[in-house]
């Protein structure tokens, strides 16, 4: 580990301009993985590797790294979004279904909400529209909303469809195999887009941003929930304890996986910090583009909208 | 640094929806977002939310050009107007916001753009009454300085005034109670007594006030009482055509008439009284020198 903060701190000891170019925005072959270099190619393979081997693990893990805070944070996510019924959502990289789960229950109940306002306006109803209009829940309690999971690892799909079975959630719900960069949907497709701990897998973000422009429909909405830049320098070092010392031991003990862990903490280091992301964002050309701290910028859900 | 990396990006991802203010009176704008690709000017959109002003690259044709391109907040004004045709079944919320940016074509994501309470969609329709209301009174005072009607006695024209503004709640008088509570949540205060205190601020203009000194407090502190206690009783008023409101709002304006004749009688009663005490004071002054 302690290795691995050198190359850290030689890293960032290098210009501006050359550690952007590792920050998947040049077109030359030489790419980060975690802190090692590797050409583009490399990192996609590497990367498929990484989620192919901790799959299985991978909810488990996210509980004990981060003591169950994901869960909140992706309910953050899903509030902020605040779909209502008749949403299409396309949740990229997102494996193992939490926000498409999540999507689902939210919807559900703002559905439900919305039934029972309308029942309560209509008084003086016969037996027979009762009776319809309770068949008519049972059809529509999604009110059409659906969402799509894609995600480039079959491995990932696979522990979501078993989840989902699992669950009982069949209604709404669909599990397509893609790449965030070259995304199999037509154009102005979905309401919102979301990518959550997703994007900093992605080895050319700029594309993926790109696509997810490409897919929105006008007027809809990209949201990104990811790791970013801890600023206060107390917290930020008792993070990087954290990060290097204990969750790769997590992992290897876990999982079974001290790599993958591994690269997971570095790749966090190497992501843009939220004001960079969100002129990539800009640059992408949404419009009004804004992020939101969360725990002080461990986590940080940028938003922008195609208009 | 990053605005002279990717100028040319920003040029060709013209924007989906805001569209330039000449093409208004054309067709919705749904062109798919290849095509706008390649449609739009060299210069592309220059929203307001960039830190830094028009890049140098673009003002030589695109300064002229970048200005026709509707705003976030003239699109964001549009998405509210057509929002408030679905209060009446949605009340003010993110809901009633969904419904409208659907009927401009977008997606029902847009709502995210306001608050989840609806404030945004209050205050935008509160200050378009203001608006109204200025328009109107404007209109009123030109006929008569043309000569073409006749200046009103001031109780009747507060009276007028104030009932044309509670008239345009009239369509959404149902909801209306939730959109006052959304007007008192604290995040709202500023923006809300700010939109009262013009609007209050306005009347008084119209009818002529031109005071400088504390009679422009007073004035315009009765008004808002006028104005709130009608507001009020507008909202539980059952009666039809709501006359009972208009009658509560005629007896308002007569006691605030009263109240300033009776103000300015006080006044003059006082310096009479103060006069005779100074004459008898005298008097006895120069009772007492002559003895």
């Amino acid at each position: 580990v302690r290795l691995c903060r050198c190359r850290c701190r030689a890293l960032l000891s290098r210009p501006a301009g050359a550690v952007r170019e590792r920050r998947g925005l040049a077109a030359g072959p030489e790419m980060h993985f975690g802190f090692q270099t590797v050409t583009e190619e490399e990192r996609r393979e590497k990367i498929y590797q990484v989620f192919e081997n901790v799959a299985k693990k991978y909810d488990v893990m996210n509980d004990s790294m981060t003591l169950g805070i994901h869960r909140v944070w992706k309910d953050i996510l899903m509030h902020k979004m605040n779909p209502c019924p008749g949403t299409l959502l396309l949740d990229v990289a997102g494996g193992t279904g939490d926000i498409a789960f999540r999507f689902i229950n939210y919807v559900r109940s703002v559905r439900q909400r919305q039934l029972q306002r309308k029942l309560k306006h209509h008084q003086n109803l016969s037996w027979q529209e009762i009776f319809e209009s309770y068949q008519k829940n049972k059809f529509n309690s999604l009110g059409d909303s659906q969402v799509v999971v894609c995600d480039i690892n079959r491995e990932m799909l696979k522990v979501g469809k078993q989840k989902a079975q699992h669950l009982g959630y069949s209604e709404g719900l669909s599990w397509v195999l893609g790449n965030a960069e070259e995304l199999p949907f037509d154009d102005d497709k979905f309401d919102v887009y979301t990518i959550a701990f997703g994007i900093r897998n992605v080895t050319r973000i700029d594309l993926a941003l790109q696509e997810a422009y490409r897919v929105l429909k006008p007027g809809g909405r990209f949201l990104c929930l990811e790791f970013s830049h801890v600023s206060n320098p107390l917290l930020s070092r008792l993070y990087d304890l954290y990060s290097f010392q204990v969750i790769p031991v997590l992992g290897e003990v876990i999982a079974g996986d001290w790599r993958s862990y591994q690269y997971l903490v570095e790749s966090i280091r190497q992501f843009p910090p939220q004001e960079e992301l969100k002129a990539m964002i800009e640059d992408a050309g949404f419009f009004k583009v804004d992020y939101e701290n969360l725990n002080f910028g461990i986590v940080a859900i940028h938003s922008g909208f195609k208009l | 640094v990053r605005s002279q990396q990717h100028p040319p990006v920003r040029a060709l991802q013209a924007s989906a929806v805001l569209r330039r203010a000449s093409d208004e009176h054309k067709k919705e704008p749904l062109t798919s977002s290849s095509q706008q690709h390649f449609d739009s000017p060299p210069a592309g959109h220059q929203p307001e939310q960039e830190p830094q002003g028009p890049h140098p690259s673009y003002t030589g044709q695109g300064g002229q050009e970048s200005e026709d391109y509707e705003s976030e907040e003239q699109l964001q004004h549009r998405i509210l107007t057509a929002a408030l045709e679905f209060v009446p079944e949605h009340g003010w919320t993110a809901e009633a916001i969904a419904e409208g940016a659907k009927t401009l074509g977008l997606s029902v994501a847009a709502a995210g753009m306001f608050h989840s309470d609806g404030s945004e969609l209050v205050l935008h329709f509160v200050s378009e009454c203001n608006t109204k209301l200025s328009k109107l009174l404007e209109k009123e005072q030109k006929l008569v300085q043309l000569g073409e009607a006749e200046k009103k006695p001031i109780d009747d024209f507060l009276r007028d005034a104030v009932e044309a503004r509670l008239r345009m709640l009239i369509p959404y008088i149902e909801k209306w109670p939730q959109a006052l509570s959304v007007l008192l949540l604290p995040r709202n205060i500023p923006s809300s007594l700010n939109l009262l205190t013009s609007m209050i601020d306005d009347i008084w203009h119209y009818a002529g006030d031109q005071s400088t000194d504390f009679n422009w407090y007073t004035r315009r502190a009765v008004l808002t009482g006028i104005y709130n206690t009608t507001e009020l009783v507008m909202m539980q008023d059952s009666s039809p055509g709501f006359e009972d409101t208009w009658r509560f709002l005629e007896n308002r304006v007569a006691d605030a008439m009263t109240m300033s004749n009776t103000a300015s009688q006080v006044q003059s009663t006082g310096a009479a009284v103060v006069q005779g005490l100074m004459g008898a004071a005298v008097t006895v002054s120069n009772l007492r020198e002559q003895n």
